[in-house]
């Protein structure tokens, strides 16, 4: 018995190991270094307790990232999650070409973040398509191309994420539907009931645990945006996020005990609104 | 036996230890440089020069690793703090300051103080009066302005705008020409780019960020808010904003008449074959000539190289008159930070490179401070909220010196 352990164990360790080097450690050292003045190509770091918790309240640059990522999350994710159920719900039914239309939503989610995020800074520049498009639709785009405007910039950027995002979500609300018994809407159309209250008393209740899915996993995605921030704007015309004020801080100026400390910072708000969101769901399907 | 066979095998492994020890002495020393020259347009170029300098220096090999301006900034951190650095490190001006003042780069004022009167563009690399690199290549920015919108626009072929004020009337000028032409070039909202336009007008108006002694913030001067308001009135009435490169496309299109670039539009407008009468000029003031920003490429060692005097040699070859020419006339870049270099005939005789020379000449260079990061990203937050947010100038400049003085306060 003893062996097989060890044995178990010993295949086991690579990814133990794995864990506790580039995992755990880091986890934890990033944690202590929060607390510290630590910035690389300094000989030494000392222990300053709280210092840059409460900098970082007062830090202008983070707590406008702080806004802008909240503003973000907000924005997207009921849009991308309702959207996302009304594709689902669509292209469930059998119609022709119903193959191509879900490989059509789904593919912005298999491409590269980056070659999106470029074709998109091309078509929101001036003389970009969707520039032209907005101008002859009379909606008054900046002049500049919606990027290079702080009115603009980030919600340009929702609206691509949210695109690029539904494909991904719809496949998941397709596999709930999917797994939804049939009988429970036969049993429906007897006891008379029409396809919305089939849609409220049926889809909708039995859908709550991917909807759940959804909405933490694009909870997590969702404060961490970056890489569209980082190849669109570079983090300017009101667009910084609190990830790319990280990156900023830590791998731009490396001072990693300040950028540890927002780290640890948007550690705790993306797990204060999984729990909340979680309670929030156990809280209704109780009911 | 057993004995005489364990010192057969102590005798055949010291053997060779020994010759893998003296292969080792004898075998050349390698240097390693890293580097951002990396367009196939200048790397030949650069090689060559490496494979001359090994063919004369038979014991000397150098290990070329190119970086890039994306990240090669993170790398040069990470290795000096992990005590991987190279031998010799290509550093831009505003890093210096950065790794000799944690101590990471060799000092070499014994070495190169005989030099400094033969380059230009020493003060980025002097820090407590000690030297810790040798300027390379310089760069700065100047007007390009398309002819034929300026004669269209003032009906005189001659023209050139030495003040300020003649600047502003020749970009209205060629912005009331119509057909979506603009007067001038604004930089929208660009990391790393946009306060490098305004500093010039800075400048030029005779601001100053930080006091002489560097106690005080005094970005808010009368200076300062003569400039940015200058700046921002050029920016909000006759010009195209937009990016770096896209000002550039626009100015090569005939779509904007002024802007102010570096000597890489020089060599687009060459490889690219673009026809475009164009000319380049200095940078007007309130009175002429104004001033540009001048920044450049440094050659520095690491405090930790074990090569000291074969990277200090390497480093004088390649900064030496013929193969500095070398370098710029495969780049065709203006900027050689010798002066021997700077005086070729390759220079004088194109009016357009020789307008970058003289402008280095007039430009200071940063004031070099290891904050320079921070207060460069004040610098451009606050041109971001006063030209694109509304912020009023005085707010907008008020509010960088507040923060440039707590920078100073907390150092």
């Amino acid at each position: 018995m003893n062996s097989r352990r060890a044995v178990g164990s010993l295949f086991a360790s690579p990814w133990i190991l794995t864990f506790l080097i580039f995992w755990l450690f880091p986890l934890l050292y990033s944690l202590y270094l929060g607390f510290t003045d630590y910035r690389l190509l300094r000989p030494s770091f000392h222990w300053v307790g709280f210092q840059n918790f409460a900098a970082l309240f007062s830090d202008s640059a983070f707590t406008e990232a702080l806004k802008n990522t909240f503003y973000f999350v907000l924005g997207t994710i009921p849009v991308t999650t309702i959207v996302a159920l009304l594709v689902a719900l669509l292209v469930e039914k059998q119609f022709a070409g119903r193959t191509i239309f879900r490989s059509g939503y789904f593919m912005p989610s298999i491409t590269s973040m980056v070659v999106i995020a470029l074709i998109f800074t091309n078509l929101y520049s001036r003389g970009g398509y969707i520039h032209i498009l907005a101008q002859i639709l009379g909606l008054g785009p900046p002049e500049n191309g919606f990027l290079l405007s702080n009115k603009t910039a980030l919600m340009a950027i929702m609206a691509m994420d949210i695109w690029m995002s539904v494909g991904y979500y719809m496949l998941l609300f397709l596999a709930g539907l999917k797994s939804i018994p049939e009988e429970l809407y036969e049993a429906a159309v007897v006891a008379g009931a029409g396809r919305t209250r089939q849609f409220f008393s049926i889809t909708l209740p039995l859908l709550k645990p991917v909807a759940l899915f959804i909405v933490v996993i694009n909870t997590i995605k969702s404060f961490q945006i970056f890489t569209e921030i980082f190849v669109m704007t570079g983090g300017k015309s009101g667009t910084s996020t609190a990830v790319y004020f990280i990156y900023e801080t830590g791998l731009s100026r490396f001072e990693f005990g300040y950028a540890s400390a927002a780290a640890y910072i948007l550690f705790l708000i993306i797990a204060v609104f999984s729990l909340a969101q979680f309670g929030l769901f156990q809280q209704r399907s109780l009911q | 036996m057993k004995t005489n066979k364990l010192y057969a095998i102590i005798l055949i492994v010291s053997l060779l230890g020994l010759l893998s020890c003296s292969g080792k002495n004898n075998g050349p020393t390698t240097i390693e440089w890293w580097q951002f020259w990396t367009d196939p347009s200048i790397k030949p170029t650069l090689e060559k020069i490496v494979a001359d300098y090994e063919a004369q220096n038979p014991d000397i090999k150098i290990k070329l690793t190119d970086l890039t301006w994306g990240n090669g900034h993170e790398k040069i951190v990470v290795a000096f703090s992990s005590g991987t650095a190279p031998d010799i490190v290509e550093l831009g001006s505003d890093w210096i300051y950065e790794f000799a003042s944690t101590g990471q780069l060799m000092p070499m004022s014994k070495d190169l103080v005989k030099d400094t009167s033969g380059y230009y563009g020493w003060p980025p690399a002097i820090y407590n009066n000690d030297i810790y690199a040798m300027p390379w290549i310089l760069g700065t920015r100047v007007l390009y302005i398309n002819r034929t919108l300026m004669i269209r626009a003032m009906k005189d072929s001659n023209f050139v705008p030495i003040t300020f004020d003649q600047l502003k009337t020749l970009c209205f000028k060629i912005d009331s020409l119509g057909n979506g032409v603009r007067g001038f070039g604004s930089n929208a909202a660009e990391k790393h780019t946009l306060y490098k336009k305004f500093l010039p007008f800075f400048w030029s108006f005779g601001g100053r960020i930080i006091s002489r002694n560097g106690n005080f913030a005094v970005i808010s001067s009368q200076k300062g808010y003569d400039a940015l308001k200058y700046y921002k009135n050029l920016s909000d009435s006759c010009s195209l904003v937009d990016t770096q490169r896209r000002i550039e496309d626009a100015f090569l299109a005939g779509k904007v008449g002024v802007i102010i670039s570096g000597d890489w539009l020089l060599k687009r407008i060459r490889n690219e074959k673009i026809n475009i009468d164009f000319m380049t000029a200095l940078i007007p003031g309130p009175v002429y000539p104004g001033k540009s920003f001048v920044g450049g490429e440094y050659l520095s060692v690491s405090a930790k190289s074990p090569h000291r005097a074969e990277a200090l040699k390497f480093i004088r070859y390649i900064t030496d008159r013929e193969n500095q020419l070398a370098f710029c006339k495969a780049n065709y870049s203006a900027n050689p930070s010798n002066k021997e270099t700077a005086n070729d005939k390759f220079f004088n005789d194109d009016p357009a490179l020789q307008i970058f020379i003289k402008e280095i000449n007039l430009s200071p260079f940063p004031a070099p401070d290891p904050q320079w990061v921070y207060i460069e990203d004040i610098i451009e937050t606050m041109l971001e909220e006063v030209l694109f947010k509304g912020m009023p100038v005085a707010d907008g400049l008020y509010a960088a010196r507040g923060k440039i003085q707590k920078l100073i306060d907390n150092k």
